[in-house]
């Protein structure tokens, strides 16, 4: 599961030398390295206060040690490249082999030692986002503390005096880094032992730009991004929920993108029960199927798995379930296929002549630029979902065991329970006027 | 005076016994060699009926496939009427040396005159001594004269030559042209017509509509355009090649021949080119003609005309008596008053102004080569970049916007835009081509003469700085 390596040498000589004041060299734990995208099991704790662990989707948490009553992490700031979904990699800059970073998980009341060592071309910080702490752990490169210039290790050191989901990112040159994908969750547990939920899923919302056909994003977008992520990856790239009928389910979602994100979950009511500030009173939730999750905050949405079945869940900001595509495009509805086919094949004769095939997404795979993913896609049991980007689906079964977060496959549907076709429809009412000829899609 | 008629005597043996005779090839065997050495190509006078059966075949053969350039060539050089006329110019000027080889008539006068019973009759044979003195140095210049005209005709020849490799690449590439823009209008009126529906739908105003419209219409008058303008250069090589009637449905090849692997590399090319040069030749040919018209001047400076004549007389008496009388008469004329001086320098600031157009031409010569290398060598990389560099590019840049049509990146319209960029620089590279072609034509007219006009007028000019004197 987790690929250990050493710290390379002379960035962990000179690291070491930078902190060597408070700590020796030989005392820096090992900085673990995930190589790969996909979700990884709970990582229990090991040692320290026990509590419930979170799932980060397509992600991992990261390992800790105990140094007397210190919880110490080691984050390495480094180029990564990251798999939005088979077929699209990009060039990102993350933590510990991935970006986003590993979870970092704590118990209320921890007291927590952070070595970050920065292994990217220029200096960093990290900021621990809505953690209440020293101010001089804060992170804000200027402000709060020196930036840590590119070779060299800083070590953060606060406890963790509140419960709930904060975020981590850099405070240095933070519109690049953070374009570039430099971002991570932090969960902090209560202190009481008591399990609150059987599943804890959380990630973190990024969005990037990257021309088709490319690999780094465009660090300088502002609005027009054509990525939009959760844990860097985009739908069908995205692992799905597995989670048990009648399970007590939370997900906790942090929004490092530079727009909102309504988030959607179909079949199910939710709670909002936490943001970036801590928990909300029980009287302050009310029930909804949609979040908005604001620029920079966290929102923990808790519910009841109590309806089986293949449940999208969904940002509901219909160009952010769409990968890559143009936006400076001609409606081409009311133009037929052959229309379309005879202009294309006379401009590109080279080519392949996809005219034929009009505009009709779904089955279709479109040949696309290198590196490139297609921008409505992704099969379900009846046919193309035709969703890219922040889209997955929860998927309510009964009987999955505890830390079981493989994916079950497509739900069985009981007979007769999905919609279906009427053999013989009425007519439907003539209408008159031109309204109706004129809004009438020819294809 | 006994010098002369030593002289007169010395010419007349020798002058019999080199008797000059008709060059059983009409002088077309230099022609043959000198095209045959720089086009590779046969030439052929067109005197019998055989001929032209053999000719006709030839040219139906080379016109039932597509017309190389080198077919072009070939077609012309048994066609063109004007060279043909070229040819049998240079069959005269074989008869003008054949005349000029031999030894002037001898004139026979027979005088009667009787009165008073008296008869007097004097037989009188007289022959221009002179003219028979100085045969040898008259039949050389004819000579001469002869292989200069010979020369004529076959820098005639490598003039249509290069004339009609020119008109072919022209012809081909404005075809070339042709076939592009019918492509480019195809592509532009199927996004014209997707447009004036995209109107029709709602999806386009009628600012865009007409943008979009706006390169069916310019695509269209430029297809005309080059339409025009492949008719004319067709129509130029019909001319050149002498062709009219059942033969002008020849085709020509679809697409300029593919660039040579490699470029001459031609070091030497200003030696080689005075040493190959046609006109160069001729103007040397007219300063030796000159240099031994000259020297004919110089001998006769001082006799401009000696007429020689043996004279039998026989005078019958009234009273019967026959006297016989013998002798011979001469009669010259004495240059006293300008001494022969005149015509002596007219004859040597002739031989000056030659020489120094010849030296003027070799100085040209060298330096048309070394342009015309340099400009070969140029359109050479030129073309080659195009192949190799920017159409292969355009290629690539194709296929991707395809892909990003395909996957949704960019409008339909964005790949019109692509096409009339990947149509600009194809046109570019026919052009490039069509240069390269061109150039190489005018490397091997620079190297071999039959150059372009401003060459020709100039050889006309050194090859009549000596006409006053000697025609």
């Amino acid at each position: 599961m987790l690929s250990r390596r050493t710290l390379l040498g002379s960035a962990a000589l000179a690291g070491a030398s930078a902190v060597s004041g408070r700590v020796q060299a030989a005392a820096i734990p090992d900085a673990p390295v995930m190589d790969k995208a996909v979700m990884q099991p709970p990582l229990h704790p090991s040692a320290g206060p026990d509590y419930q662990p979170v799932v980060t989707l397509n992600g991992w948490s990261l390992p800790f040690r105990m140094n007397g009553d210190w919880k110490e992490f080691h984050l390495v700031a480094e180029p990564v490249t990251r798999e939005f979904a088979p077929g699209m990699s990009a060039h990102l800059w993350g933590y510990n082999g991935q970006s986003p970073g590993p979870t970092i998980e704590a118990v209320e009341g921890d007291k927590i030692r952070i070595f970050v060592t920065n292994k990217l071309p220029e200096y960093t910080t990290v900021h621990w986002h809505g953690v209440i702490l020293p101010c001089g752990m804060d992170g804000v490169g200027g402000l709060t503390q020196p930036h840590i210039q590119p070779g060299k290790t800083f070590v953060y050191e606060f406890e963790m005096k509140h419960a709930g989901t904060f975020m981590y990112h850099p405070h240095a040159d933070e519109m690049v880094q953070m374009a570039m994908g430099m971002m991570g969750m932090i969960v902090v547990h209560p202190r009481a032992p008591v399990p609150p939920v059987d599943r804890d899923f959380v990630f973190v919302m990024a969005t990037y730009r990257i021309e088709p056909g490319s690999y780094l994003p465009k660090v300088t977008e502002m609005t027009d991004f054509n990525m939009w992520t959760w844990n860097s990856r985009v739908f069908p790239g995205i692992d799905t929920l597995p989670v048990r009928l009648g399970d007590k389910v939370r997900i906790r979602i942090g929004n490092l993108t530079m727009t909102n994100h309504p988030i959607h979950l179909h079949g199910h009511k939710f709670k909002v029960t936490g943001t970036d500030g801590g928990w909300i009173p029980e009287v302050a939730q009310f029930p909804e199927t949609t979040t908005d999750v604001p620029v920079g905050t966290v929102r923990v949405l808790d519910f009841i798995a109590d309806n089986p079945g293949d449940w999208a869940l969904h940002c509901h900001k219909s160009h952010h379930t769409m990968n890559a595509m143009g936006h400076d495009m001609r409606n081409l509805i009311g133009v037929s296929r052959k229309e379309l086919a005879r202009a294309v094949g006379k401009l590109s004769p080279d080519g392949m002549v996809m005219g034929n095939t009009g505009m009709a997404m779904g089955t279709m795979e479109m040949p696309a630029p290198d590196n490139t993913l297609p921008m409505m896609t992704g099969n379900g049991q009846f046919g193309p979902i035709e969703m890219g980007g922040m889209f997955t689906v929860v998927k309510v079964r009964e009987g999955l065991a505890r830390d079981d977060y493989r994916d079950p496959g497509p739900y069985q549907f009981p007979a007769g329970s999905v919609a279906y076709e009427v053999a013989s429809a009425p007519e439907p009412p003539q209408r008159t006027g031109s309204a109706a000829t004129q809004t009438r899609t020819q294809r | 005076m006994q010098g002369i008629i030593r002289l007169a005597a010395l010419a007349a043996a020798t002058a019999l016994a080199g008797c000059a005779s008709f060059s059983p090839d009409g002088g077309m065997g230099v022609v043959a060699d000198i095209t045959t050495r720089t086009t590779a190509k046969e030439v052929a006078s067109v005197r019998s009926d055989d001929d032209a059966e053999r000719v006709r075949a030839a040219t139906r053969r080379l016109l039932a496939r597509p017309l190389s350039a080198d077919a072009a060539v070939q077609v012309a050089l048994f066609n063109n009427k004007g060279l043909q006329a070229d040819y049998h110019q240079l069959a005269l000027s074989d008869a003008d040396r054949v005349g000029a080889s031999l030894p002037p008539n001898p004139t026979l006068s027979l005088m009667r005159i009787s009165g008073d019973g008296a008869l007097e009759a004097e037989r009188q044979v007289a022959g221009d001594i002179l003219a028979l003195a100085t045969l040898p140095l008259r039949s050389g210049i004819a000579r001469e004269r002869f292989h200069q005209a010979q020369l004529r005709a076959a820098l005639a020849t490598l003039r249509l030559a290069a004339d009609v490799r020119r008109a072919q690449v022209r012809a081909v590439a404005a075809n070339e042209l042709v076939v592009l823009l019918v492509e480019a209008q195809s592509a532009a009126e199927a996004t014209a017509r997707l447009a004036t529906r995209l109107g029709e739908t709602g999806a386009l105003n009628r600012l865009d509509q007409a943008r979009e419209q706006v390169f069916y219409a310019e695509t269209t008058a430029e297809l005309a355009g080059a339409r025009r303008m492949a008719s004319s250069a067709r129509e130029r090589l019909i001319r050149l090649m002498g062709l009219w009637g059942d033969d002008l449905g020849f085709r020509l090849p679809e697409r300029l021949p593919a660039l040579p692997r490699r470029p001459l590399t031609q070091p030497f090319v200003e030696t080689d080119a005075v040493g190959h040069r046609i006109d160069l030749q001729i103007a040397r040919l007219e300063l030796s003609a000159l240099a031994t018209s000259l020297q004919l001047t110089e001998a006769t400076r001082f006799v401009t005309l000696l007429d020689l004549a043996g004279i039998d007389r026989k005078t019958i008496e009234p009273d019967g008596r026959v006297i016989r009388e013998r002798g011979f008469d001469v009669q010259f004329q004495i240059p006293i008053f300008d001494g022969g001086e005149v015509r002596v320098r007219q004859e040597a600031e002739t031989y000056n102004i030659a020489f120094n157009r010849l030296t003027e031409r070799a100085v040209t010569v060298r330096s048309e080569a070394r342009d015309a290398y340099r400009s070969y060598r140029a359109a050479y990389d030129i073309a080659g970049h195009y192949g190799r560099e920017v159409l292969p590019l355009r290629q690539i840049i194709s296929e991707e916007m395809q892909l990003r049509y395909s996957s949704m990146q960019v409008d339909i319209f964005a790949l019109l835009l692509e096409t009339r960029q990947r149509l600009a620089s194809r046109r570019a590279a026919i052009d490039a081509k069509r240069d390269y072609f061109l150039a190489e034509a005018e490397l091997s007219t620079a190297v071999n003469g039959g150059g372009g006009t401003t060459g020709e007028d100039t050889a006309r000019q050194t090859a009549s700085a000596l006409a006053p004197s000697n025609d």
